[in-house]
């Protein structure tokens, strides 16, 4: 486990799954991040936070992780908005779903995601995100 | 002789002496008797021309005689004439006749009858002259054989000629050539207004004035009344595309030179009804281009269509419902997976977490949960597959290489393959007019059924490609433990498993899977096995076209 858990960053994740929450706070426990989880729990309230940011009444996140398959508006909408944000539009975003179809895959790449995080039903692969936002953390340090 | 002066010097002589009125008479029964005789032969046409001693010399007086005219009449008449004896011999032919035979009249005389007919006819002739020999007549139609070989249907009509102590043969051809003409063309012509009458469609000629001058049958059925010698229009209302249309149109058409071929037009039937109808219309022209009317051909399409626009709509809806059916199966177990993948890692957080706390029994709980639902999670990722494979394109406009496909799966086996002590070997194999991934998920399925259904002896696979029907036939061979001859037509189906009790985990998807495949690009699959001797996969697949092997 590295000495730097972050605290004092925030990210956002939008995800409708309690159960996926809870399992993202585990892995980001496991890896020892101590940094602040915001949850949206549709794409609609993720938009809303993202436009708060541009807006100066919102923290900006330093990572967002964001399901592809969220109530309202979609995953992909969400990632397409922070685009396009002034503000955060630069910032790092791990797309996750359970689906491991090229198709998304590519779709979310072409659509500006920085990684792609395959949900798991293996407790050690899922755990794996930890370790996937802290490197994301550290090269956002090194830039 | 003239009669006349003849008496006169007799009536002069007896006066003078009476001896000589005996010579007298005796000389006047002589030219008596001679004269008889010259009427006798000009009677019988044996004379045809009489000598008279006149004070200036003979005279030749021709005899134009009754049968003068009988003789002209054979010479120029239309019927070919000859004159034959008991042996076919010809004593004479008329020129007529040797211009149907196209042969110069004096090469006719003296030649015998068979020569003219035809073989197939030949017997008859003797049959006819029998017939005429004992009967006095007899006829028959035939065939005459021209000098050139043609063939000339003739009425033969044979007479016996009785005359001076002689039988001939008087034998007529009539030269039916024309007359069979005429009946080929009647014929047509009821043939012609037989498939007119008896026609399906509706067939109207019209004349330049739109009036309908014949027609089918049918005709009447599809306007509902008689029209015949009816102007066209009123017959038919019709319009294409909404405009009315009718002769003016057509003739129009026809008048520029112009086919109407398959117009669809509506018939308007009753203030609501319409049928729909398929028109064609041809102009009808004389020799001198002059239009002489239209035929309009009308096929009532009124039921094909809608049975047509009805089988559209079971195609889209056959269409809609199976892209349903495959975003059902798609969601369904995509959906399916979400908690199911939840459950999987809670079960496992809950075993990791709580291992001190539990007893053995509670772990064995847990674990049974987790394997559950790792096996329902694998189920629902098959069948999610399997939907994939069925709604997967043929793409046969891609190339792929067999062998490096098979080489990408050993890769990926390698870990079991070492573990299992496999020898596998892996012949030469095409390049395949086939999706990669299709072609991966076919030997995933099948090398990895090899090594999972391995049996006591060392596991060999083989893999191996020859050509078959213009496909390629790919073949996966093993020793394993065989399939039951019983199962082998089962084991393609949707979640077929010949093995339970764990020993063989599994979805019983996987061969399903490689069926669809493989039927999606034309091929098939099937598999030859024994039971403990191992199993042979087969299947075949289009090869790619223009590629070096």
């Amino acid at each position: 486990m590295s000495h730097n858990n972050f605290e004092g960053l925030s990210l956002l994740v939008v995800e409708d799954s309690p159960g996926d929450v809870f399992l993202v706070k585990e892995a980001m426990k496991e890896e020892g991040l101590t940094c602040r989880l915001e949850v949206a729990d549709d794409g609609e309230k993720a938009i809303r936070i993202l436009d708060d940011v541009d807006a100066g009444s919102h923290d900006r996140p330093n990572l967002l992780l964001v399901d592809l398959n969220i109530p309202r508006e979609s995953g992909t909408a969400v990632l397409e908005r922070l685009r396009r944000s002034p503000v955060c539009g630069k910032t790092p975003v791990v797309m996750m779903s359970t689906s491991d179809r090229l198709v998304e895959r590519k779709r979310a790449f072409d659509l500006g995601a920085t990684e792609y995080f395959c949900k798991s039903s293996s407790l050690a692969e899922f755990m794996q995100l930890g370790k996937l936002v802290r490197r994301l953390l550290e090269h956002r340090e090194a830039a | 002789m003239d009669p006349a002066s003849s008496a006169k010097a007799t009536r002069s002589q007896e006066r003078r002496d009476p001896h000589a009125s005996d010579l007298l008479a005796d000389d006047l029964r002589a030219r008596l008797a001679e004269a008889e005789e010259t009427i006798r032969a000009i009677c019988s046409g044996e004379a045809d021309a009489v000598v008279v001693s006149h004070t200036t010399g003979p005279r030749v007086y021709a005899i134009e005689g009754a049968d003068h005219p009988y003789r002209v009449m054979v010479e120029q008449m239309h019927e070919g004439t000859v004159t034959l004896d008991r042996d076919h011999l010809i004593l004479y032919a008329n020129p007529q006749f040797a211009a149907m035979m196209a042969i110069a009249p004096e090469s006719v005389r003296g030649s015998r009858f068979g020569r003219f007919l035809a073989p197939a006819d030949a017997s008859l002739l003797g049959t006819m002259v029998e017939a005429a020999l004992a009967g006095g007549h007899s006829s028959g139609d035939l065939h005459l054989r021209t000098a050139d070989g043609s063939m000339v249907p003739v009425r033969l009509s044979v007479t016996l000629l009785d005359a001076a102590g002689m039988q001939n043969l008087c034998v007529i051809a009539s030269d039916l050539r024309e007359q069979r003409r005429n009946e080929a063309i009647l014929q047509e012509e009821r043939l012609s207004r037989l498939i007119l009458e008896q026609a399906a469609e509706a067939i109207v000629v019209i004349d330049p004035r739109g009036i309908i001058v014949r027609r089918s049958q049918s005709t009447n059925q599809l306007a509902r009344r008689p029209v015949l010698m009816g102007p066209f229009d009123e017959a038919f209302t019709l319009t294409a595309s909404g405009i009315p249309f009718g002769t003016a149109d057509i003739l129009a058409a026809a008048h520029a030179g112009e086919n109407i071929s398959g117009l669809e037009v509506e018939m308007l039937q009753s203030s609501r009804k319409t049928s729909t109808l398929l028109m064609s219309a041809s102009p009808l022209s004389s020799d001198g281009n002059d239009l002489l009317g239209c035929v309009i051909t009308l096929t009532d399409i009124t039921e094909r269509k809608r049975a047509e626009e009805a089988l559209a709509t079971q195609t889209d809806e056959l269409a809609r419902s199976n892209s349903d059916l495959r975003q059902f199966a798609y969601s369904a177990s995509h959906d399916l997976r979400e908690p199911l993948r939840q459950l999987a890692v809670f079960s496992e957080l809950l075993q990791t977490r709580y291992q001190d706390k539990l007893d053995n029994e509670a772990a064995m709980l847990i674990q049974h949960a987790v394997d559950s639902a790792h096996r329902m999670e694998r189920l629902l990722t098959d069948l999610l597959a399997y939907t994939q494979a069925a709604d997967a394109p043929q793409d046969t406009g891609r190339s792929t290489d067999a062998n490096q496909v098979v080489q990408k799966t050993l890769a990926v086996f390698e870990e079991k393959i070492a573990a299992s002590g496999a020898r596998v070997d892996c012949q030469p194999l095409p390049i395949l007019a086939v999706h990669d991934v299709h072609l991966t998920q076919l030997f995933q399925n099948l090398i990895g059924n090899a090594l999972k259904y391995r049996g006591p002896e060392p596991l060999w696979i083989r893999v191996s490609a020859e050509r078959m029907d213009g496909m390629w036939r790919l073949t996966v061979a093993d020793n394993g433990i065989g399939i039951n001859p019983a199962y082998q037509s089962q084991i393609f189906g949707l979640f077929q498993r010949l093995h339970g009790g764990g020993k063989y985990s599994g979805s019983g998807i996987g061969l399903a899977i490689c069926q669809k495949i493989v039927q999606r690009y034309g091929g098939r699959i099937w598999v030859e096995s024994e039971p403990g001797r191992g199993s042979r996969f087969m299947f075949t697949l289009p090869e790619k076209q223009n590629v070096a092997q």
